[in-house]
């Protein structure tokens, strides 16, 4: 006896339908999570490095406690715990909006956020403290040799770890279907439980999950390219900044 | 210009400046030199406000630093400084690097920022390098744009912190050219350096530091003629035999 | 890149080319090892769960124990010792084809698509979907929830009927049952559908059961069968027989009772036609 093959259970009936739906949800809650966690990583990663000691404390805080608690806990959080706090009629217009995918983007937003934060932190980390002086020695407020000079370095400098910091969100987007969105994961268990075909929906669900990664990793390292800072991968190479 | 009155300063519980008193006028240049770690780099960076002290007063053109109405971002515009290290934005060309503070902090139209960053760049003698990337100039080069950004901002005084102590031997003179022409257009300059014959031509005055205190200070042909303190003369001996 | 696409292309004819081979059958395998494994479930009283004595019951594995194990070491003419394997609806099916277990005995649904990948045993449990709502709630089944949101298990036959259906009903499909039951306590959906016998058992371990009523008529039929790997009538022989004759000889009825009665994990009387219909299932010896 041997497991019989049959790929065409991916095309037949709705399945290629299913597969589709689902990875636009993936792409979606990731995308809508991603810029949620890249925004309060640059911020709270930044705010790590700065000199004012309660806002200090704040960002710290933040990314410990968010960044040391399963994503789980918070996919649960964010949907069950949260809501019932919430006017009745909030309560409702969101269960009838999604609030599970919203809940989701919360979950995982926040979460990557944290570690976001510190892939941001110990990029600004790398750059010589005296640049930042050299910036505001020249009358630039902190703020602004932030914005102008410390982020935009940062920034370049962290694609390769931000980059695997995304593929891991993608990938942990699944985590969203204990609460009920219907992602890629969700969509290969239907048509496993519809099909009977276990090796094959899951096959199909890896493949896409690698071609998106893939193409995510390919575009990111296209970028780091073109936005390199002239002179500083053959710099890098040798140790200095 | 600036006044140190009785200025301490404590890094945790090193004691890194001691009593420090020192006027320095408009127009003076001022060397300032003494052995690695006896706070000559602290002291300059406390001009602007890079390190806050905790005792005495510091004055800089009139205002005191401890003045709660004290802005530093407003005081660095008038105080310009140049670093061992370049520290030159490397994502920004040289004229975007010389044209960033003017433009974002006095305002001024991205043309005449523009206008004015030429300008310099023909004064430190590098007008062909206006769209380059710092990493593709030599270290001297950099060190002239650093001068050129900080002077961007019309400051009063210019601060130097050991300016070629980073560079390559052949590269340390168009450096030093640089300011020497700064000095002799009347800029008032606290440097910290070793290059001694740059304080013999260019400095008004010397000023000899050792673990945090003003051990002397004088005219350079006296400072270097007849040193009076046995450690300066035990500094400048070690020196001047390299 | 290119060591990537390299794994990609290995991957993928790896995946293309596994093929579990087998020679023996089941009840050769077992005589072998002396060994009977079934996959069952640890979350589903009470027919396959963990109790508060942390010992893994249910009335699914006592119909092993009772009827099919002794036919077993009978058969083979040894003792033959069972095993539990943890098994899910999205791993029961890989389990049987990889051989890492022989029988799925736990709440599985015959159905003609599961059918082309495994066989199953006679019907020994007959239930359909219903609705577990708050008490007095205006849904009363299928046809009131158009436009209300509704959980179920995910990838159940239910939510497959609910889709094709009721479109408008807002559908969110949960791994679990407690996460379902979480969500309907908390009002994230208004009713939770599921085999009513499931929403009995979820109904009885509440904390306050009067809160909840199990509404509406059986919409979907589910038959509860246990599975094995294709093409092995022998052993399909062994384990029908087991069933008939618990069956046949009321064993399977004082079971009922003692998991299913008015003193039981979860109260659901046998309806006359269910009973009826088990019997017809037995044929003669
Ligand atoms: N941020 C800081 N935190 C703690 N200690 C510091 C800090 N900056 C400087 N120090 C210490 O203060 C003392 C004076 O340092 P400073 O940099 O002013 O010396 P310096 O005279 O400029 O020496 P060098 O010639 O090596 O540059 C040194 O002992 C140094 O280690
Ligand atoms: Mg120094």
């Amino acid at each position: 006896m041997t497991y019989n093959f049959d790929w065409s259970v991916l095309w037949r009936g709705q399945s290629g339908l299913w597969l589709l739906q689902g990875l636009v949800t993936t792409i979606e809650i990731s995308v809508v999570a991603w810029v949620v966690a890249f925004t309060l990583g640059i911020f709270s990663g930044a705010v790590r490095t700065v000199s004012i000691t309660p806002l200090r404390w704040l960002a710290s805080f933040y990314v410990e406690f968010f960044r040391n608690v399963p994503l789980l806990v918070w996919m649960f959080f964010w949907y069950f715990a949260v809501p019932p706090l919430l006017p009745q009629p909030l309560q409702d217009w969101l269960f009838d909006h999604g609030a599970e995918f919203w809940a989701g983007v919360v979950a995982l937003g926040v979460y990557h956020g944290a570690r976001f934060s510190e892939v941001m932190r110990s990029g600004i980390q790398s750059i010589p403290k005296t640049l930042f002086e050299a910036a505001v020695s020249t009358g630039l407020t902190m703020a602004q040799a932030y914005r102008l000079i410390i982020i935009p370095i940062a920034l370049r400098l962290i694609i390769p770890p931000a980059t695997n910091e995304s593929l891991n969100l993608i990938k942990n987007s699944s985590v969203a279907l204990t609460i009920g969105v219907a992602e890629l994961t969700f969509q290969t268990r239907q048509i496993e439980t519809y099909t009977a075909k276990a090796f094959e929906a899951l096959t199909a669900g890896t493949l896409i999950y690698l071609v998106l990664c893939l193409a995510i990793a390919t575009t990111m390292s296209q970028l780091e390219k073109r936005f390199a800072i002239p002179g500083m991968i053959t710099k890098r190479q040798t140790g200095e900044f | 210009m600036i006044e140190f009155r009785d200025v301490d300063k404590w890094f945790g519980s090193l004691h890194v400046l001691k009593r420090i008193n020192l006027k320095v006028s408009g127009g003076e240049v001022v060397v300032v030199c003494g052995p690695s770690g006896s706070g000559k780099s602290t002291l300059i960076r406390c001009v602007n406000r890079l390190e806050s002290i905790q005792s005495g007063e510091i004055i800089v053109d009139g205002q005191s630093l401890l003045d709660p109405k004290f802005d530093p971002s407003k005081l660095r515009t008038d105080v310009g400084m140049v670093f061992q290290s370049f520290n030159l934005y490397p994502h920004m060309t040289v004229l975007q690097n010389i044209t960033l503070a003017p433009t974002k902090v006095k305002g001024l139209a991205a043309g005449e920022a523009e206008k004015v960053a030429k300008e310099l760049l023909d004064r430190v003698g590098i007008p062909d390098k206006a769209g380059v990337y710092p990493a593709n100039l030599s270290g001297g080069q950099q060190q002239r744009v650093a001068i050129a950004r900080a002077l961007a901002m019309k400051p009063k005084i210019m601060l130097f912190d050991e300016p070629t102590s980073a560079l390559d031997p052949e590269m340390i003179n168009e450096v030093l050219e640089v300011m020497t022409d700064l000095a002799h257009d009347g800029m008032t300059m606290v440097v910290v350096t070793h290059e001694m014959g740059f304080a013999r031509r260019v400095a008004h005055r010397v000023v000899f530091m050792d673990e945090g205190q003003i051990i002397e200070e004088g005219k350079p042909e006296t400072f270097f003629g007849a040193p009076q303190s046995p450690r300066a003369q035990q500094f400048l001996g070690k020196i001047l035999s390299h | 890149m290119k060591r990537l696409l390299l794994l990609l292309a290995t991957f993928i004819s790896v995946a293309g080319s596994i093929t579990v081979a087998r020679a023996e059958t089941t009840l050769e395998k077992i005589s072998q090892t002396g060994i009977f494994t079934i996959g069952t479930r640890t979350g589903s009283p009470p027919f396959a769960y963990v109790n508060k004595n942390n010992e893994w019951v249910g009335f699914s594995i006592d119909l092993v124990e009772t009827s099919i194990l002794p036919l077993i070491s009978k058969k083979l003419n040894k003792q033959i010792k069972l095993e539990k394997k943890e098994s899910a609806p999205n791993t029961r099916i890989p389990l049987l084809t990889s051989n890492a277990v022989d029988l799925i005995a736990e709440t599985m649904s015959d159905t003609q698509s599961r059918r082309e990948q495994v066989d199953f045993s006679l019907t020994f449990f007959a239930t359909g979907a219903q609705f577990l709502v708050k008490r007095g709630t205006p849904i009363k089944g299928i046809q009131t929830i158009a436009g209300k949101r509704i959980a179920a298990q995910q990838g159940s036959t239910n939510a497959k009927i609910i889709r094709e259906r009721v479109p408008t009903a807002k559908l969110l499909e949960f791994p679990d049952q407690p996460a379902a039951f979480q969500a309907l306590a908390q009002g994230q959906v208004q009713a939770y559908t599921n085999d009513g016998i499931q929403l009995a058992g979820l109904k009885a371990k509440a904390p306050k059961p009067d809160e909840w009523a199990i509404v509406g008529e059986f919409f979907s039929y589910e038959p509860y069968g246990m599975a094995m790997r294709k093409n092995d009538s022998d052993f399909r022989q062994v384990v029908n027989v087991g069933l008939m004759e618990a069956i046949e000889s009321g064993k399977y009825f004082e079971l009922y009772e003692k998991w299913f009665g008015p003193k039981g994990e979860v109260p659901y009387p046998l309806a006359p036609e269910t009973k009826r219909f088990l019997q017809m299932q037995v044929v003669p010896k």
